[in-house]
């Protein structure tokens, strides 16, 4: 499990980087990818692959959004290094090498099974920053 | 004024170049066109196109229309003009501050270099590592993967559509690692999947979410269909040359 999460900070970072966040909070993305990922194994064993990641998104979101107002950042700056290890490119990958060796029916699964995995990081990012959001309007409206 | 007009363009051009959600840019335009002392300031921003329309206290209104051909993903280029524009709508910095620090940031652009591209190989291999490969072929992954990147800059220097750089990408990296796999024992698969991903559209894909949460359709939905013919683009790359291989 160790691993994994050193796996997932890894992956958040070197994309993080990849996407020119600012130095200073290079750490901070890899954490949150790390995060991510480890809820994303914990979770999926409990609720399916589905179940979580959506959990990881939503999780994932929330850290981003607190993060982004301590550390006074836009949110994208945490939000799309920790959701790069849950995009679902394995499955993407399958998909197209199912379609490509003829097997329609496979390909027809693996893509739903895709478009859902992408629809619960989208979901879970929705949630999550919509939650802040009113959070955030209700504090300005008490000004 | 006229200044003070370019100045607030500049700031909402800058943040669309490198991929900022719509409502930030309207949100940076709305606050320094208030702190420059505008009246009323609309702003409307599209991933393509940027209009703002300022309205002086003397009654004139100045309208400003910019055409974005160009983008690319510097996320602290949008961190440092959301302070930028922070900063100047408190007053702790002055105008001629804020252009000379937009205009740096525009000359730098997204900076290149090769230790970019030899990180974002490691992306490649923590992919390679998350999907189930074992240690050597993530290596391999990494490897290819900043090869990719080195390719995909390349290319990003000549007119050539994001679709077209993404297929001609993952079509090297896989034709690459058919051929490593011949020699050295590794999972082709899994391989080609860690170095594709360094092409991952993540800002365009993250920001659509954010924009459709907001409420804003049209750029929710035509950076939806950015990320969504990248990724078309890069399975295409792979498909072509699995099929030219004969497998």
């Amino acid at each position: 499990m160790l691993v994994q999460a050193l796996i997932g900070f890894m992956g958040a970072i070197t994309f993080a980087h990849i996407y020119r966040v600012p130095t200073k909070q290079l750490f901070y993305a890899g954490l949150v990818g790390s995060l991510g990922w480890t809820i994303c194994l914990i979770t999926r064993e409990l609720w399916g692959e589905i179940g979580g990641v959506f959990a990881a998104a939503t999780a994932v979101a929330i850290c981003s959004e607190m993060l982004a107002r301590r550390r006074r950042q836009p949110v994208l700056v945490f939000l799309i290094p920790g959701v790069i290890p849950l995009v679902p490119g394995g499955k993407a990958y399958l998909t197209m090498l199912s379609f490509l060796q003829d097997d329609y029916g496979e390909a027809l699964v693996l893509l739903v099974t895709t478009v859902l995995l992408a629809g619960a990081v989208a979901a879970g990012i929705i949630i999550a920053s919509s939650i802040f959001r009113l959070y955030s309007r209700a504090k300005h409206v008490r000004r | 004024m006229e200044q003070l007009v370019g100045l607030v363009l500049l700031a909402g051009e800058l943040l669309l170049t490198c991929g900022a959600e719509m409502y930030r840019v309207e949100e940076t335009i709305e606050r320094m066109g208030r702190a420059a002392g505008f009246v009323q300031v609309e702003g409307f921003a599209t991933p393509t196109g940027l209009f703002i329309s300022l309205h002086a206290p003397n009654g004139r209104v100045y309208t400003r229309v910019r055409r974005i051909r160009r983008s690319h993903n510097n996320l602290s280029t949008i961190a440092e003009v959301n302070s930028l524009s922070r900063a100047f709508s408190e007053g702790t910095l002055t105008v001629d501050e804020v252009r000379v620090e937009l205009e740096r940031l525009r000359q730098e652009g997204a900076p290149e270099s090769l230790t970019r591209q030899l990180i974002g190989g490691g992306g490649a291999m923590a992919f390679t590592l998350i999907f189930g490969g074992n240690w050597f072929e993530g290596f391999i992954a990494g490897i290819v993967g900043a090869i990719v990147l080195v390719l995909v800059t390349w290319l990003d220097r000549y007119p050539v559509p994001k679709v077209l750089q993404a297929a001609t990408g993952a079509a090297f990296a896989t034709a690459l690692i058919m051929g490593i796999s011949n020699v050295l024992p590794i999972h082709p698969d899994l391989t080609t999947l860690g170095a594709v991903m360094v092409m991952t559209p993540g800002v365009a894909m993250t920001t659509a979410i954010r924009d459709l949460l907001s409420g804003e359709l049209l750029s929710g939905l035509s950076r939806s269909a950015e990320a969504l013919s990248v990724f078309v683009a890069i399975a295409t790359g792979v498909a072509m040359v699995i099929r030219l291989g004969g497998r």
